[in-house]
């Protein structure tokens, strides 16, 4: 082993002193949003509020969470997430798994075929005309069949798959595995990792998507969370009409602050918890060996 | 396949028998709008009851996401490509092209006949400016345009003139004076010298005061057209505006304004004012009650914002004035059908949204969602997004006068609420006489054509910001103006003059 060096250790300090700066600079807004959030009326109106709730207050929270179609939007964005992400993972691993195989003829031109539509992208108009026709319209579907399938993470699993060594899958294919054997009790539990980065996407995507609700939903009873957050998020107009002043003890902008929280606050649970898969995932495709 | 083809024939014209058999039920007309995020208006809603016994028409607005405009037109391509436009909608800015694609009904035939209240409350006036604004050059009318008072004006904080016995400035040096009165003798008491004097917001918006009193024609930060020199002009690159800009600066410089006026957004500046720091402001008076309340909660004291009068600016010899605005855009155009019975419900509609006798009714909506009577006296609930359906309709907004909007303020005093509210009643009242209309009102955007730097004003906020600052001397100002004539501004206002020639 190399001793450290004084120039090491600066070099070190340096590099953990930028990274707490980064960390503080991505933490502010979220702790002065979340601050927001629990003031009271006067101290957002008069934009006391910093870092630190003023007036400390659970109104903006009740006010959100005692709402039904707050409740409703979510299990729409969770149940889409979960069936999305699922549907997802197995459309991803079976076009990956066949690309990843030199033995399957049509693998080149499939995969030319696939890094088109990472290029060309389907303008606004007829892709929304086409999903109409196939019945998406007003449809909890809308939310989930478009993303099924994205180019770029099927690339990267299959990338995963390509390095997965060859002698294991020729051993089963021995013992009598056919290739969906293989697939399902071989190869996939190996690659648990892979699976973990590219659902975490998925389920990201699922769960952030505003512009398919946006053109596809106008059944407000099935408004994913994104559709709700921006009813809050609106800019208020300029002009308004005179109406009775609210007994409460929140405004527009706390309970902005709430929404934005809610919303975020379940994938700010899970992450965490997939964390030590990213190391592995972080690697992926990098060196074949 | 053919017999597929057969019978979905066969059924549309079963359904096209049934709605003439029953042509005595209500029609429907689906209105798309401005909806800030309140609930849509479905068939069978409350809502769309109380404008069935209204108006005698169904209407139907689905949540259709606005955000500034943006989404909204998105959406509106998206229905349109999908052939099924709205039947009377907020074209936000679509207007041009889908007249010249003949996608909206000509209305010159229907309006003045079967929605006379609309016709004669609008006026021959407004009419013609419409009329003049045919992109097809015919003369005809293609929308329903917003009318409204000239309803912006700067407001002062009387009490802290009061409690520094000074009397409300007039002329340009008691104007500096107050702000520095303001800025140094800490008129809010509370010790600290955290007086905001005026100020306004990021691009040089909503601080009218200073572009008025130079006569330069100013709307909400937008510079307008009017006549100099006998011809008219856009605002920004007059002689005016040059002296309006270099007063700005000074004031800056001295620390008379919100160091941060170039920064502050909608709710960073309207939370200096709350908070009972800022001496004055532009905004809308009719609205000035939620200041003074604000102000109120946070600080304690009872404040009592008055209207600052147009100030006499130093040699300057036209008299100043703040902007009005009549024709405020465009509020609907009607989808192009050939289907009589919907063109005569949206008429139906169109008449009772002009009938001045119904705006309260409008205004009041639905009893128990947004507005409530108690011993007879109605008063409109506070705005709640998770119970109140949209309200699709606002006449009392988009042709508003100052005398519906004192009606509408006085039906809402009462209570804990008095003083602030007959403080906006007097505001509005006394607002006419400093308020003129510039000679390019209701211009249409189409005279800016592919010069669309010079319609969302690039150049001019560039250069306005870093003269403020202090970034760029006054002398700069010349050098924005020939800049602005060479870079489209010449061709721009050829094509103003020959709309203003066309008007007159």
């Amino acid at each position: 082993m190399n001793k450290r060096t004084a120039g090491d250790r600066v070099f070190g300090v340096i590099v953990t002193l930028i990274l707490i700066l980064c960390a503080v600079i991505a933490l502010v807004p979220l702790i002065s949003v979340l601050a927001l959030s629990f003031s009271s009326k006067v101290a957002v109106n008069t934009n006391a509020v910093t870092l630190w709730p003023v007036g400390f207050t659970f109104d903006s929270w009740a006010a959100i969470t005692g709402r039904p179609d707050m409740w409703r939007a979510t299990l729409v964005t969770v149940i889409t997430t979960l069936v999305g992400t699922t549907l997802a993972l197995a459309i991803t691993s079976l076009l990956a798994y066949p690309l990843s195989k030199k033995e399957f003829g049509l693998q080149k031109m499939i995969m030319v075929m696939v890094v088109i539509t990472m290029i060309f992208k389907a303008p606004t108009v007829p892709y929304f005309l086409t999903l109409r026709s196939i019945g998406l319209y007003n449809s909890v579907w809308a939310m989930v069949l478009p993303h099924i399938l994205t180019a770029y993470n099927m690339i990267v699993m299959r990338t995963f798959f390509l390095s997965f060594p060859r002698e294991v899958e020729e051993s089963a294919t021995i013992d009598g595995c056919g290739p969906f054997r293989t697939l399902l009790q071989i190869v996939l539990p190996s690659s648990k990792a892979v699976i973990a980065v590219i659902g975490l996407f998925y389920a990201v995507t699922i769960w952030n998507q505003y512009q398919h609700p946006l053109y596809f939903i106008q059944d407000t009873s099935l408004y994913p969370l994104q559709m709700k957050v921006r009813q809050f998020v609106n800019e208020s107009s300029e002009l308004q009409t005179i109406a009775a002043k609210k007994a409460v003890n929140y405004t527009e902008r706390s309970l902005k602050a709430v929404v934005v929280v809610f919303a975020i606050l379940p994938i700010m649970m899970v992450y965490p918890k997939l964390q030590k898969y990213f190391e592995k995932g972080a690697m992926l495709g990098s060196v074949k060996g | 396949m053919k017999k597929l083809l057969s019978l979905v024939c066969a059924l549309m014209l079963l359904t096209g028998l049934v709605s003439i058999a029953g042509a005595d039920e209500v029609v429907d007309v689906t209105v798309w709008g401005t909806n800030n995020g309140f609930l849509p208006v479905e068939k069978g809603s409350p809502l769309y009851e109380k404008y069935v016994e209204i108006t005698g028409v169904g209407v139907i607005q689905p949540y259709v996401e606005w955000n500034g405009g943006t989404t909204y037109t998105e959406q509106l391509n998206l229905k349109i490509a999908a052939g099924e436009m709205p039947d009377m909608f907020n074209p936000n800015g679509m207007e041009t092209q889908l007249i010249e694609s003949g996608a909206v009904l000509d209305l010159t035939p229907y309006l003045e006949t079967y929605a006379p209240n609309l016709y004669n409350l609008i006026g021959e006036e407004v009419w013609s400016s419409v009329k003049a604004n045919d992109p097809t050059g015919e003369g005809k009318i293609w929308y329903i345009p917003g009318v409204i008072y000239g309803r912006n004006a700067p407001m002062i904080r009387k009490d802290w003139l009061d409690k520094l016995g000074l009397k409300m400035p007039t002329t340009q040096s008691e104007l500096v004076e107050v702000l520095k009165a303001f800025r140094d003798q800490d008129p809010n008491g509370n010790g600290i010298a955290d007086e905001l004097p005026s100020g306004g917001r990021a691009e040089a918006r909503w601080m009218g005061q200073f572009f008025a009193m130079f006569g330069v024609a100013m709307w909400e930060g937008y510079p307008q057209w009017d006549l100099y020199n006998g011809e008219l002009t856009y605002s920004a690159v007059t002689p005016n505006m040059k002296d309006a800009l270099k007063f700005i600066a000074e004031l800056y410089q001295e620390g008379l304004l919100d160091p941060e006026t170039l920064l502050n957004n909608k709710a960073q500046w309207d939370a200096k004012i709350n908070a009972g720091t800022v001496g004055i402001w532009e905004h809308i008076p009719q609205e000035c009650y939620n200041y003074a309340e604000a102000i109120n909660e946070a600080t304690g004291e009872q404040p009592d914002v008055a209207l600052l009068p147009v100030i006499d600016a130093d040699g300057y010899e036209g008299q100043g004035f703040y902007t009005g605005r009549k024709l405020s855009g465009i509020e609907y155009v009607v989808a192009n059908t050939t289907d009589e019975k919907k063109i005569m419900a949206i008429m139906q509609l169109l008449n009772a949204y002009g009938d001045t006798s119904k705006w309260m009714d409008f205004f009041y909506g639905v009893e128990g969602m947004h507005s409530q009577t108690v011993d007879g006296v109605t008063t409109r609930l506070a705005d709640d997004k998770a119970t109140q359906q949209n309200l699709v309709l606002t006449p009392y907004n988009t042709i508003s006068t100052a005398d519906f909007q004192i009606e509408l303020l006085s039906s809402q005093l009462g209570g804990d609420r008095e003083w602030a509210i007959s403080q906006a009643i007097r505001n509005v009242q006394e607002l006419g006489q400093y308020t003129k209309l510039p000679a390019g009102d209701g211009i249409p955007n189409s005279i800016y054509g592919e010069y669309a730097d010079i319609m969302n004003r690039t150049l001019y906020v560039e250069y306005a910001t870093k003269i403020i600052t202090g970034e760029y001397s006054i002398d700069k100002f010349d050098e924005f103006v020939e800049k602005w004539y060479a870079n489209g501004g010449e061709a721009v206002t050829e094509n103003a003059r020959a709309w203003y020639a066309k008007k007159q």
